[in-house]
This record gives C-alpha cells, sequence and structure tokens, in this order.
C-alpha cells in the first residue's frame, strides 16, 4: 500500500523547518532542522521523547506553534490542497491559514480532559467548526454533529450533543475532539500524543478508531508519540526525533527490524515488549547498547521461617462522599475492597489496574497513609493496623515509599544530602561522619555523582530525582519499598535505567518490592507475582506467567489485549473496539459487596469468580 | 437544593460569629462604653450612673443577648448622636451607599473586562505594558487622594459635577446619579485597576488550556477564539473576585463618602465611630459585614446557575 | 516580559528603596522642629527655594513633614504586617496542617471575619482602643490577621499533600519538625510575596486611618493627616495635597511592583 504510494506526489512535504522561542537570554531552537514527508493515505509516526521538537513540529504545521511564543524561522512546509498545486504553510497569509485549520487539516491533542470548552456544549463545540468552514445551517450542522458522534461510535450520541464536556469520561471526550478533527473531512490528521493520557484500554478503542477512520476516509496522519508500541502498531513510516533534529526515518519494518541509528538502537532496547519474558524463570533488566551489563535480581529468597514478609488481609479502605445539609456522608468510594495477598522476602508483586481501580489506595493504606476501614497488613510479624503512633512510625521504617512524581517528591527547599539524610536522623542510625559516609555510599550506589549532595532538586533531571528519592527510601535499610508508578512519569530510555536500577538493588539488598503501576510490559519485566486490580478488588493474582501466559480472569484478558506491542510483525489493533464505559465505585452508605470468592485454578493463582 | 440550604445554615452561623465579634470589639476591648462616651476625665458618680441605665453591669452574655435579641426583633435602639431610631436611618443610608456601590461596580466592570482582555490578548507586547502600567498605577493612587484630584478637576476648575452632598435617588434619580459620580469615579479607578489585573491572569490561564489549542485548530478566527471561547470562561472568576472586592469597598467608602460628604453609610459608620455612639457603632459594623457576606453569597449562587460544571453537582 | 519584568522589578526595588532610606536618614538629618515649627508669615506657600515643597496653612516646612512622614507610614506599616504575621502564619500551619476539626472550627471563624471589611474592622477597633500610634498598629495588624492566615492555610494544605510530604512521614518524620523543616520554608515564598503586597496595603490603611482622624494623630508627620489637613485649601494650595499624596503613591507603587516581581519568581501558582 505504501509502496504504490511512492511515485505519487507528497500531501506534505516538510524541509529543513527550524523554530525558535524567545528565550530569557536569546533565543531557543524548538526544531533545529527537520525534513520529511507525508504522502496521501499513509501514517507516518515522529516520535521522540520529552525535548525532541515533535509536538513543535506539528504544532508548526497549523501555525499554531505562534500562539506558544514560537516562530518559524526557516524552512518550507509545502501542503497540495485537494490534488492541487502544493503551497507554503509557512509563508500563508494568516487569514488563509485559519481557513485552511480545521476543514483540510484537523488536530487531535493530548488532554481530552481539557480539550473541550467546559461552559459550552458538545454540539456547539462540534458544529461551530461547520458552520463556518462549510457554511452550514444551524438544522444542517446539528444533523451532521450527530452523524459524526455515530462515526466515532459515540453510544447514545443525541443525548450528548446537549451534555456538556464535565458529563463525559476522558475517552468520551477524546472521541468527541476526534469527531470535531474530522468534522470537514480534513486530507491530513495530526494527532499529538492523543492516548498517552488515557487508559490502556481506552487507549487500544481510540487508536483502532483512528486507525479505522483513516482508512473509510483515506487521510494521511501524522501521528506524534513516544510511545514505540504505539508506533509498531499504527505507522506506515517512522521519523525518529532527538533535540531537535531527525535521527533516522524509514518504514516502521526496517526501524524495527534494523535500526541505523545509535539511538533508535537505544530507544527500541529500551522499551518492554510485552511477551518477551514469556518462559523465563524471573525478572530480567534491559540490555541497553552502551550500558554496563546489568544485574539481575536472584529469586525470592525463603526465609528461615518461610513467613512472608508482607501479608495483607481483606483490606478495605473507602472515602466517604459528603453531600446534603451538615455534609453527612451520603455515600462511600469503595477504593479498596477486601484486598488480601502476600509478598515474599526479595519478591516484587506488582498491583496493576488502570485508573481509579485502587492500586495506589491500597499500597497508601498499607503505609497507613491513608487510614484503611478494615483488615489487617502484617509487615515481618507486626500488625500495623493495630499500632499507636509511635509504634507506627517505627514500623515505618521497614517500609519505604518512592513515588509517581519525581518533580514533587523532593522537598524544593532542602539540599539533597539533607533529604537523605532525613530518614536516618530520625530514627538515630547514623551520624557524624559515619552519616557522610553513608550518604556517599548512597548516591555512588543510586549512580548520582557526589557532587549532587549539596545540590537542591531544581537543577536535577526527573530521572536523577528519581535516584535521589530511591536512595532516601533505602537509607534506612528498609525490607520492602513500595514504589507507586515510580517509573511512569519519566522518558523511556530514563525509565530503563531506573528499572534496572531497581532490580540490581532487589539482587544486592534483597529488597521486597510492591510494585504499583499501570504499564503491562513494565510488569512484566520486573515482577515474579502479578496481583490484577478492578474497581477495588484484586481480580486475579498469580505469578508472572499465570498472569501473562494463562490470564483467566476476562478483564485480565481485556487489559492484555489492549496493551500495544513493540513488534511490527504482532499487530492487534481491532479497528473496531467499542466504547465500554467504566462503571462507578460510589456505593450508598451501607452498601456492602459481596465477599470475594476465589478460584485456585493451579498453585498461587487465584481469580475472582463473584463480581 | 440541598446545597443552597447547607449555605443557608453556614449563613447562619457565619451571622451569628460576626455578630459576635462585633459586640465584642465594642465591649472586651479596654475602656467601656460609658467612658466612651463620656470620656475619660468624667465624674465617676455619673458614669456608674450610665452605666447602670445601658445596663453595663450586667454580665457580658447578657448584654450580648439583649443586644442580638434587639437586633432580631427589628429593636434596633436609638443612636446616642442622631437621637433617632438607627433602624430607618441605616436602611435610608444603605440605599445612599447602594447607588454608589452599583455605579462604582458598573463603571469598574464596564472598563476593566475589556481591557484585561486586550492586555492579555496582546500578552508581552506594548498593549499588554500599556494596561499593566496603568492598573498598577491606579492600585497605588490611594482612593481619597484620587477623590481630591477629581474634586480639584471636576468641581473646582471644571465645575461640571459637584463636589459634596447627597440626593435622594428616589426623588430626583439623576440628582441622585450627579452626585454619586465623583465619589463612585474615585472608587471606580481602583477597583479597576484590580479587575483588570485579575481579568488579564485570568485570560492568559484560559489561553493557555488545550480547548483554546482545539477552537484554533478548528478554524475559528482569533476574534471569535478570545471573546465567543475563552471569555465565557473568564467570567465566573472574575464575577468571584469582583465579588470579594465589594468588602474592601464598604471599607473605602468610609473614607470616600467623607471626603465627599455623601450622607450614606460610610459617612454614617465614621460619624458613629468618630462620636462613640456605641450603638450606632455595633449597627452599622455589623449590617456591613453582614451585607457583605450576603452579597458574596449570591455572587456565589449566581455563579453556580452560569456555570454548567457545578450547575448539576 | 523578561525586560518588562527586570524594568519593573528595577523601579520597584528603587522606589522602595528610595523610601526605605528617606525613613531612616531623613530624621538623622532634619530636626523634627523643622516638621512642626510654624512660620506665620509663610503659610500655604508654593514652592520655592526657602521651602523646597511649599508650606501648610500653619506655614510648616511641607519637605520636612513629608520626609519625615515616611518613617511614620513604614514604621507603622512594617509593625502592623508582622504583627498580622505572628498572629496568622501559625493559625494557619495548624489550620492546614492538622485539617479536620481544628481546622474546620478556625475556617468558619476566618470567613466570618473576612466578612469585615479590612478598613471598617480597622477603624472600629482604633476608635475603640483610642487612636494613637500604637494603637494603629494594633487595629492595622488585627485587621490583617485573617487575611493572612486564610493564604497561609490555603498554602499549608496544598503542601501538606506533596509527596515529599507523605515520603517524610514514612521516614518517620515527627510533625514538629515536618513544620519546620518541609511546611514552613514551602510556605515562605508565598508568604514573603502576601507580606509585601500587605505592606502596600498596610501604607494604606494608616492613611486612610489618619486622614479620618483616627490613626496617627496631630503634631506627629503623617501624609494621611497633611492630605486630610490640605482639603480646605485645596483651590488656593494644590501642592498641600499634591505633596503627600505622591508620597504615597510611590511608597505604595514601589511595594506594589516589588510583590509582582516577587509573585512572578517566586510564587509557584504563578509559574
Amino acid at each position: 500500500m505504501v509502496n504504490q504510494k511512492e511515485a505519487a506526489q507528497p500531501l506534505l512535504s516538510i524541509e529543513n523547518l527550524r523554530v525558535q522561542f524567545e528565550g530569557e537570554t536569546g533565543p531557543i531552537v524548538g526544531v533545529k532542522d527537520v525534513s520529511f514527508t507525508v504522502n496521501p493515505g499513509e501514517t507516518v509516526c515522529v516520535v521522540g521523547e520529552s525535548g525532541s521538537g515533535k509536538s513543535v513540529t506539528s504544532l508548526s504545521l497549523l501555525r499554531l506553534v505562534e500562539f506558544g511564543g514560537g516562530k518559524i524561522v526557516s524552512g518550507r512546509l509545502y501542503f497540495r490542497l485537494d490534488g492541487g498545486e502544493a503551497t507554503d504553510l509557512a509563508q500563508m497569509p494568516t487569514e488563509r491559514m485559519i481557513d485552511l485549520r480545521g476543514d483540510r487539516i484537523g488536530m487531535i491533542f493530548q488532554e481530552p480532559m481539557t480539550a473541550l470548552n467546559p461552559v459550552f456544549t458538545i454540539g456547539r463545540q462540534l458544529t461551530d467548526g461547520l458552520r463556518r468552514h462549510r457554511k452550514l445551517s444551524a438544522a444542517e450542522a446539528d444533523t451532521r454533529a450527530l452523524e459524526l458522534l455515530k462515526e466515532v461510535r459515540l453510544p447514545e450520541p443525541e443525548r450528548r450533543l446537549k451534555q456538556y464536556p464535565h458529563e463525559l469520561s476522558g475517552g468520551m471526550r477524546q472521541r468527541v475532539v476526534i469527531a470535531m478533527a474530522m468534522a470537514c473531512r480534513p486530507q491530513l490528521l495530526i494527532a499529538d500524543e492523543p492516548t498517552t493520557a488515557l487508559d490502556v484500554t481506552i487507549q487500544a478503542e481510540i487508536l483502532g478508531l483512528i486507525k479505522r477512520l483513516k482508512r473509510e476516509l483515506g487521510m494521511a496522519v501524522l501521528f506524534i508519540t513516544h510511545d514505540m508500541a504505539v508506533v509498531a502498531q499504527l505507522a506506515d513510516r517512522v521519523v525518529v526525533m532527538r533535540h531537535g533534529e531527525k535521527v533516522e526515518e524509514g518504514p516502521v519494518e526496517r526501524i524495527f527490524a534494523d535500526p541505523q541509528a545509535e539511538y533508535t538502537k537505544a530507544l527500541l532496547a529500551s522499551v518492554p515488549k510485552l511477551g518477551e519474558m514469556r518462559g523465563k524463570p524471573g525478572p530480567e533488566p534491559l540490555r541497553i547498547p552502551g550500558q554496563p551489563e546489568p544485574v539481575a535480581p536472584s529469586p525470592p529468597t525463603e526465609s528461615a521461617t518461610d513467613r512472608p514478609l508482607l501479608s495483607v488481609n481483606g483490606l478495605t479502605t473507602r472515602f466517604p462522599v459528603k453531600g446534603g445539609i451538615l455534609r453527612r456522608v451520603v455515600a462511600n468510594l469503595h477504593a479498596v475492597e477486601s484486598v488480601s495477598f502476600e509478598l515474599a522476602h526479595g519478591e516484587t508483586l506488582a498491583l496493576v489496574g488502570e485508573s481509579g481501580c485502587g492500586k495506589s489506595t491500597t499500597a497508601r493504606s498499607i503505609l497507613r497513609l491513608v487510614s484503611p476501614l478494615s483488615g489487617d497488613v502484617v509487615m515481618d510479624g507486626q500488625d500495623i493496623l493495630g499500632l499507636d503512633p509511635g509504634e507506627l512510625r517505627r514500623a515505618r521504617r521497614n517500609m519505604q515509599m518512592v513515588f509517581q512524581d519525581p518533580f514533587a517528591s523532593l522537598n524544593p527547599f532542602m539540599r539533597l544530602r539533607k533529604q537523605v539524610a532525613e530518614p536516618m536522623l530520625n530514627f538515630g542510625l547514623a551520624k557524624g561522619s559515619e552519616l557522610q559516609d553513608r550518604i556517599a555510599f548512597l548516591f555512588d550506589r543510586v549512580g548520582l555523582p557526589r557532587d549532587f549532595m549539596r545540590r537542591f532538586p531544581h537543577e536535577l533531571s526527573g530521572g536523577q530525582r528519581q535516584r535521589v528519592a530511591i536512595a532516601r527510601a533505602l537509607s534506612v535499610n528498609p525490607k520492602l519499598i513500595i514504589a507507586d508508578e515510580a517509573v511512569s512519569a519519566l522518558d523511556v530510555s530514563v525509565q530503563a535505567q531506573v528499572l534496572n536500577l531497581l532490580m540490581e538493588l532487589q539482587a544486592e539488598f534483597g529488597l521486597s518490592y510492591l510494585f504499583i503501576s499501570h504499564d503491562m510490559a513494565v510488569v512484566e519485566r520486573v515482577s515474579h507475582r502479578v496481583g490484577v486490580m478492578y474497581l477495588g478488588r484484586i481480580v486475579e493474582i498469580g505469578s508472572r506467567a499465570d498472569i501473562f501466559e494463562n490470564p483467566r480472569h476476562s478483564y485480565t484478558r481485556t487489559l492484555l489485549a489492549g496493551v500495544p506491542i513493540a513488534d511490527v510483525t504482532q499487530r492487534t489493533l481491532k479497528e473496531n473496539a467499542e466504547f465500554k464505559p467504566l462503571p462507578s465505585p460510589v456505593f450508598p452508605v451501607g452498601q456492602e459487596r459481596p465477599a470475594p470468592v476465589y478460584e485456585e485454578v493451579s498453585p498461587g493463582h487465584l481469580v475472582l469468580q463473584n463480581d | 437544593m440541598v446545597y443552597i440550604v447547607n449555605r443557608l445554615l453556614l449563613v447562619v452561623l457565619t451571622l451569628f460569629i460576626i455578630s459576635i465579634v462585633t459586640f465584642g470589639i465594642t465591649n472586651i476591648l479596654p475602656g467601656d462604653v460609658a467612658m466612651m462616651i463620656m470620656g475619660t476625665q468624667s465624674n465617676p458618680e455619673a458614669l456608674e450612673g450610665l452605666r447602670e441605665s445601658l445596663g453595663l453591669n450586667d454580665p457580658l452574655i447578657v448584654q450580648y443577648g439583649r443586644w442580638i435579641g434587639g437586633v432580631l426583633t427589628g429593636q434596633w435602639g436609638e443612636s446616642l448622636l442622631f437621637n433617632e431610631p438607627i433602624a430607618p436611618l441605616i436602611s435610608q443610608k444603605m440605599l445612599a451607599s447602594g447607588l454608589i456601590v452599583v455605579m462604582t461596580m458598573v463603571m469598574a466592570l464596564a472598563l476593566a473586562i475589556p481591557l484585561g482582555v486586550w492586555a492579555a490578548r496582546h500578552r508581552d507586547r506594548w498593549q499588554d505594558t500599556t494596561s499593566s502600567t496603568a492598573a498598577l498605577l491606579g492600585l497605588s493612587l490611594p482612593d481619597f487622594f484620587i477623590g481630591i484630584m477629581l474634586i480639584l478637576l471636576f468641581a473646582a476648575y471644571l465645575g461640571w459635577l459637584p463636589s459634596s452632598g447627597f440626593v435622594d435617588p428616589t426623588e430626583d434619580f439623576l440628582g441622585a446619579v450627579r452626585h454619586a459620580f465623583l465619589p463612585s469615579l474615585a472608587l471606580a479607578l481602583g477597583l479597576m485597576a484590580h479587575l483588570t489585573r485579575m481579568t488579564r491572569s485570568a485570560m492568559i490561564g484560559i489561553l493557555n488550556q488545550e480547548f483554546i489549542r482545539v477552537a484554533r485548530a478548528k478554524g475559528l478566527p482569533e476574534r471569535t477564539v478570545v471573546w465567543h471561547y475563552a471569555l465565557p470562561n473568564a467570567i465566573g472568576p472574575v464575577m468571584t473576585v469582583a465579588g470579594l472586592q465589594i468588602g474592601f469597598l464598604f471599607g473605602s467608602i468610609i473614607v470616600i463618602e467623607s471626603l465627599f460628604s455623601y450622607t450614606g453609610m460610610g459617612w454614617l459608620t465614621y460619624q458613629a465611630l468618630l462620636n462613640r455612639d456605641v450603638p450606632l457603632i455595633q449597627s452599622t459594623v455589623f449590617v456591613i459585614a453582614a451585607v457583605v457576606m450576603l452579597v458574596n453569597l449570591a455572587v456565589d449562587l449566581l455563579y453556580r446557575v452560569i456555570d454548567p460544571r457545578i450547575r448539576l453537582g | 516580559m523578561r525586560k518588562f519584568l527586570s524594568t519593573k522589578a528595577l523601579i520597584g526595588l528603587a522606589l522602595v528603596l528610595l523610601v526605605v532610606g528617606i525613613a531612616v536618614l531623613a530624621p538623622l538629618f532634619i530636626p523634627p522642629e523643622r516638621a512642626t515649627q510654624m512660620v506665620m508669615t509663610a503659610r500655604l506657600q508654593p514652592p520655592s527655594f526657602d521651602f523646597l515643597l511649599g508650606t501648610d496653612q500653619l506655614g510648616r516646612d511641607l519637605f520636612a513633614r513629608v520626609m519625615l512622614g515616611a518613617q511614620t507610614s513604614l514604621t507603622i506599616a512594617i509593625l502592623a504586617v508582622g504583627m498580622s504575621i505572628v498572629l496568622g502564619l501559625p493559625l494557619g500551619i495548624i489550620s492546614g496542617y492538622y485539617g479536620g476539626r481544628v481546622d474546620n472550627v478556625l475556617m468558619r471563624l476566618i470567613d466570618a471575619l473576612l466578612s469585615f471589611p479590612i478598613l471598617l474592622l480597622a477603624l472600629t477597633i482604633s476608635a475603640v482602643l483610642g487612636p494613637n500610634l500604637q494603637n494603629t498598629i494594633i487595629a492595622i495588624g488585627v485587621a490583617f490577621t485573617p487575611f493572612l492566615a486564610r493564604i497561609v492555610r490555603g498554602e499549608a494544605l496544598r503542601i501538606v499533600q506533596m509527596p515529599y510530604v507523605e515520603a517524610a512521614r514514612s521516614a518517620g518524620t515527627r510533625d514538629g519538625l515536618m513544620i519546620v523543616r518541609h511546611i514552613l520554608p514551602n510556605v515562605m515564598p508565598a508568604l514573603i510575596v502576601q507580606a509585601t503586597i500587605s505592606l502596600a496595603f498596610a501604607v494604606l490603611a494608616e492613611a486612610a486611618l489618619s486622614f479620618l482622624g483616627l490613626g496617627t494623630q496631630p503634631p506627629q508627620a503623617s501624609w494621611g493627616l497633611m492630605i486630610q489637613a490640605s482639603r480646605q485649601f485645596l483651590d488656593l494650595a494644590p501642592w498641600t495635597a499634591l505633596v503627600p499624596g505622591t508620597a504615597l503613591a510611590i511608597t505604595i507603587l514601589g511595594l506594589n511592583l516589588l510583590g509582582d516581581v516577587l509573585r512572578d519568581v517566586l510564587d509557584p501558582r504563578a509559574r
């Protein structure tokens, strides 16, 4: 399909694009020198990490970059309008550019939650573009809007037209945004990370939708993403970008099978691919070209007493929903419902699930950062939920946490040395030169230069901050580290390094991890055992092989089916993935959900029977 | 509905606290009412007699009960200064001040919103610098100083508008507006500066939102994006701030009404404070605080009617 | 914007330094008699070589009075804002950090107090206590407290939810240390910004109180008093109003500029 188009003239041709932003000390280059083409009916993926200039490139096409203080300094952006002559978008008068936007070129963005104007109805936002570009009457535009909503398979389209954005979920909003971009049947659709903020099952639906619309309408798609797996599933051709420059370009098969640039190789090696751990006994670090050979963690140690390090039984945490007169509790958000699991010494148990499934609340409940309603948490023989504040404080020494957001997890006003020292001082573990030696050791161990000890958090990158957070957690020699989406906010190459570090530390110190994540491919890499959570409950738990190679619960299967695989030979994307709304976890006061019943399909592999 | 009942209960609680604070300020602080009325040099026997007749020797809680009971039943007592019942006095002065407050708000909003939008739309360019500088200057000139300048210019030199006095709007509306114009303008300039800055920052926040980019990507012209797409989102926050500014306005009218000899609520409060007319102080302070709170409540409820996000919730 | 910002910062800093310099130095060079000395033969004189900024209705040198007024104004503003911080900071921190019932009670109280216009509250307190310099400070300081407590509480509430506070809690940090090490330093930026803006407003409030005769009392040199005195002679001697009015505007403008710049630089929410 791509080959026959090679001969055709490109729809879009970017030549030597250079974009600058005004900075404090002179211009900052957002895109240095980028050239590539998009043919009619072709999907081109532009992939890169943060700061690569991929988004700036896409915004330059519609000249939206001007609103962010950017300026197209040089280069040509030839666009072939409906088979006519190619016109340079960079030189086009503003009035004509405005006419083109949303008509011949449609665009969708990353954040569906904020992509719609909160004070207007969906109907109005769908029709205003149509009425402007197509000069339709109000009634005609309404009819067309309804067709568009049906086209993107939004359930109950008639009702949606009269609704406001806040009444729709993120996945539904992204469908509306796509419908808006498709309204005038554009020749080119630019999609700037359209699924990054969405859960994996919703992501699969949206990607499938884009693929179907592209085929049905024969338009070209320029897809901007950081996710190699999405690229593998969607692209005809790939442009790899880094630091504002094109690193490599080629057909998707060639890029994955035979990457030429070192950067592309490293990028591909950093991405965990779902399914590639099949048949392997335990977690395995990622091998990244140019990085030292990583150390694999040893299998979990069977402790002398054969007692698990952490045992959670029937843990339930609810948040009151207050309302009415006198702010009484009118309902409860059942965040965590009768969750039970065990974690052995030196083991990694991953809790996976989509947003709102209760995985993070489970972690915080174990540490009692939120107060659980009922259940037992026994850590190293100690009943955590029964401790008084003083005992709890001492007990927490054995359980430390690493958070998701590297920018919020360090105190911006404290030197890093002090932040790492604080836990040790609190528990009186070390002082004087012993303390200094230990801090230096920890900085060495997490791979940070010692002169970082005197620095403040803002002087570090996200990955470096996450290393400091790990050093801080390690400082008190905990037995358990709870990593709450600890690598989710990092670029893939940094993510791979931090994951490898975590695995190394496990091998060295015999740590146990409770690894909270939404990323199935990462979980497959790092964990010994996996628990899948849905609506506050564990629906399936078992060894990594049980969950990934023999999933039994329907939700686990849906989740796995939704994960894009970073492998061009395994294109699993379904074009007709239907919209499935997520049920609400809010229940009236007093309503109890039945206690979970599990079937043990094989030793240690439990599947929820009643849901 | 539940929300409104809820808010009303909160209003009752807040009014209760306001009444305690009002009563407390005039009673718990050193120097009692009798002394304030008669001065520190007065005869102890006369003082004692006055205390007895005012009920000042009763426990404070009894005095508070008597006062709040009076407030609730409409027995607001008499002003020592004017020898008049307080309730009709206040309602009459409130009307006068209401005119000023409304005129101030209208003038300030009518200028501030376009100016703020204009500055935000041309962020960091000369338009923004000009409007921001003007706003900063407006913010930095004390309103009574502005008032004096206005008197000098419009009343003394140009002779266009009266510089003092009050005309009852129910008798001569145009005359009332003419008399209220300069005091309102003096108040409006400072308020406008504040609201311009608010509108600007609200609009800048909104113009950076994704839905604005989406609107531009749809091919809507910039004028539509700014005025029809972004501005409706800014109205809510700006109205809320304007509501909060009612509090500041009721502080400022004390100074401005005194300056323009405009016999409204501010002037009345000032006379009460200056002459230590304790019953009148208590009533005016209580009424002003209550009005400020109620206006904010009204703005909040209005916001709920306008904004679809909280209308249903 | 950077350019505008730095111009703003420079002007703001220059104005504030100028006023502070005058407040500190003027009393050393201008004997207090200069400000109270009445020259009956030189009443309501326009600016001249003898009287740089003219004289008032009692023949007092306006230059001396306006210079000495800077000290009155700044002293009262700084002490009043200081007082509101001393009262409001702990209230806000406790309310925001501990939350729950304590927060509920404190916030109801503060919300009710915020219904009182600041100027009305200050005027009432000053009138009840008896107007003088010390009571003016108390009146403005108390009147500002609820506002400040509310800002601090909002910040504390935001900071308590930050992961670094949760991490410190998991690492066994006790409440006292938590507040000193993690909450207070992070409240500071917002507090500094608020304090600067409050200073501007306190200068204004002091002038308003004095203008109404419920603040600083004569013969103390105060800008508000000077403007009050000028009212009767406005058309004869407009400079008697312009001189103290300009001094006030310069001081408030300087502080507002500084507050703006500090907000841009320090306030995490404005970034």
